[in-house]
């Protein structure tokens, strides 16, 4: 004989106990909301450690310790990370998701060739051993596959079966949304894609974001870093470590979050936020 | 190229005796000694060897005829001397044509004159063939190179006159620079080989170099611009700057930057930047007129590039071309001192015959008589005083067989 479903028998379901939680402000402003107990990978060009530790030890706040690897389309193995950039934006990527996340535990995975564009391989390999090797529960890639890389429809197909790997393996996966950007072209759709594109936007506050459903993108987040001098130039690629680290803090509160639970809480934040300030 | 000799001898004592007389032989040969087939492998595949004395029984089931079979795999034209105690049990044709061209039995009297005689006269086979398969390689070296240079310079676009990449780059700073209002410029291009050193240089409006000082692009302006994928604009640089990244001197004390990266293509990265724009600055149009400008110095660096690379290919082909040249005229005129096996030099023998022509009694002509004392002293220079008075025999010898024809007559 099977049971009534809890929402008809009046019991509380999983949604009822996230709801009560879920106002925006409670939950990114809760005291344990510090990403805390979540691994973070930015797959990106490297994170300098050393200028992150003096900075977030001279604001006061402690952060862990940074590990990674180095990955290269001529070498099968990952590489030793040795606390150094290829070139400093991996490091004002990591800065803003240690600004807005301090706690989390973030890996550096270097994938910045020599010509300056990352290979589609590359990404691949970083991505799994992320997923494999670190098992990270939030991947940023704000350092974006150029388009003509990804002309071959072998490659394309990898790339997205990669990130559907991640998305089976409840790992989410930020992605910067170039205008061109050939993850967020292949998945268009509100919820069903398995990766969260995210386009920039300037918040007066680095915890706010918006819903902003285009032809492919969904999010918008803070456009400004904090590191470096082109931080303050508003950019995707500042964007998405925001989002990424929003939902860090979110994650440290319920770590069990599957990827669809996580962009339907961001999107019933912004929807609230939005009810509650309509002129906004 | 000295000659190498392996000498294989399962008795410790053999090995020391031999190694002792080859190098007090004064044959400058490079000895290599093994106990056992499983060594003297090892060493032939780590070095050529030209000559193997073998011993015939090694031991342990081994001999050195299989020992021998396996050594040319490693080098086909490794000659052999065998060594044994019983050379009637050999089987000499087989031997002969596995490479054993000569024979010491242990079980007469084996000398260090007749150990030294018989290596000798090995090396002295083998020195020609190999100068011969060295000639045959550097002239194998040649002609690829000169296929390489070949199609190139048929090919009348590679001799056209190339935009020299000075000349490129202070093209395409005037252009972008007045396109955008600009004061200055650089242009930045670093190439990493793939297993080799990073090169970065940095190139000024008028085209000079400029000095890029100790700043690796790891922590540049540039590589952040290019990780961007988008032209970056700040008109108030020189903020913000300490730690994450370090300027160049070119970069100190501006006041705005307008950057981009140039779509080059391997492993070359291009970034053009733009300095000192005139209050208000750089704006959003200027940041669309450098993704035009970048487009087109892409085209005409990648042509310029392409150019000097083309270049490159003939200087080094040329390059290869000359050594292997020269590998060929040394291998067939070796420029080495003088050795006492070599004739000598022809200003001497010309003076020779001279003398030899001048004088009147003479019964046989100058070249004759000089190809006869030239045969003497080769002879007496490889194989001693022995062999000459042997020599002087056979004169006589023939001499008095000759007398004694004619007197019947």
């Amino acid at each position: 004989m099977s049971e009534a479903p809890p929402s008809q028998t009046g019991e509380p379901t999983v949604f009822d106990e996230i709801f009560t939680l879920l106002t925006p402000d409670r939950l990114l402003r809760d005291e344990r909301a510090t990403g805390a107990g979540v691994s973070v990978a930015v797959i990106d060009s490297g994170v300098e450690r050393g200028v992150l530790e003096e900075k977030f030890r001279a604001a006061g706040v402690t952060i862990g310790p940074i590990e990674g690897a180095v990955f290269r389309p001529d070498r099968p193995t990952p590489q030793p990370y040795t606390g150094h950039q290829s070139s400093p934006h991996g490091t004002t990527v990591a800065d803003i998701i240690l600004t807005i996340a301090p706690r989390v535990t973030l890996y550096s995975a270097d994938v910045f060739g020599p010509a300056g564009a990352c290979e589609v391989e590359t990404v691949i390999a970083a991505l799994r051993h992320a997923i494999d090797v670190w098992r990270v529960k939030v991947v940023n890639l704000s350092l974006g596959v150029p388009e003509h890389k990804l002309q071959q429809l072998p490659r394309r197909q990898q790339l997205q079966r990669a990130i559907e790997e991640a998305y089976f393996r409840d790992v989410l996966v930020f992605a910067a949304a170039h205008n061109e950007h050939p993850l967020t072209r292949s998945y268009p759709a509100a919820f069903a894609p398995p990766l969260i594109s995210v386009d920039k936007g300037v918040f007066d506050d680095p915890l706010q974001f918006a819903y902003r459903l285009r032809e492919h993108v969904e999010f918008q987040a803070h456009g400004k870093g904090y590191l470096g001098p082109f931080a303050r130039e508003p950019a995707t690629s500042w964007a998405t470590p925001h989002l990424a680290g929003i939902t860090a803090r979110i994650l440290s509160l319920k770590p069990d979050l599957k990827p669809f639970e996580i962009k339907t809480i961001l999107y019933w934040m912004f929807q609230a936020e939005a009810n509650r300030h309509p002129a906004a | 190229m000295t000659d190498t000799v392996l000498i294989v001898d399962d008795e410790e004592s053999v090995r020391r005796t031999f190694e002792e007389w080859l190098r007090g032989a004064g044959l400058h040969v490079r000895v290599f000694v093994a106990p056992d087939a499983e060594t003297a492998l090892t060493v032939a595949n780590q070095h050529p060897i030209d000559l193997a004395i073998l011993d015939w029984n090694l031991g342990s089931g081994s001999d050195g005829l299989r020992l021998l079979e396996d050594l040319v795999l490693f080098h086909p034209d490794v000659v052999a001397i065998l060594v044994t105690g019983f050379a009637h049990q050999a089987t000499p044709l087989d031997a002969l044509r596995m490479g054993v061209r000569d024979y010491l039995d242990k079980s007469i009297d084996l000398t260090r004159e007749a150990f030294v005689t018989a290596v000798r006269r090995q090396l002295d086979r083998i020195r020609p063939a190999k100068r011969q398969r060295e000639v045959n390689q550097s002239l194998a070296a040649f002609r690829e190179s000169v296929e390489k240079i070949l199609p190139i310079v048929q090919t009348s676009a590679a001799l056209n006159d190339p935009v020299p990449l000075p000349t490129a780059v202070k093209s395409l700073l005037r252009f972008a620079g007045r396109a955008v209002g600009a004061a200055d410029g650089a242009l930045i291009i670093r190439h990493a080989a793939a297993d080799g050193p990073e090169v970065m240089i940095a190139y000024g409006a008028e085209g000079e170099l400029l000095p890029v000082g100790d700043v690796p692009f790891s922590r540049s302006l540039a590589a952040s611009v290019v990780s961007r994928q988008e032209p970056a604009l700040l008109n108030e640089f020189g903020a913000g700057t300490a730690g994450v990244l370090d300027l160049f001197p070119f970069e100190q004390g501006r006041r705005s930057v307008l950057a981009a990266s140039l779509p080059v293509g391997g492993g070359t990265v291009v970034v053009l930047e733009l300095f000192d724009k005139p209050a208000p600055g750089f704006s959003d149009a200027d940041r669309r007129l450098t993704v035009a400008a970048a487009e087109v110095g892409g085209d005409l660096l990648r042509q310029a590039v392409a150019e000097r690379q083309t270049h490159r290919l003939l200087f080094d082909a040329v390059e290869a071309a000359l050594r292997a040249s020269t590998g060929v005229q040394e291998a067939i005129s070796p420029s080495t001192p003088h050795g006492p096996e070599d004739p000598p030099p022809a200003s001497v023998m010309a003076r020779l015959r001279e003398g030899l022509d001048s004088d009147v009694n003479a019964v046989v002509d100058a070249g004759t008589t000089l190809a006869l004392v030239e045969a003497v002293r080769g002879l007496a220079v490889r194989h001693g005083p022995a062999a000459v008075g042997h020599c002087t025999r056979m004169v006589n010898d023939l001499r008095h067989l000759l007398d004694g024809i004619s007197d019947g007559s």
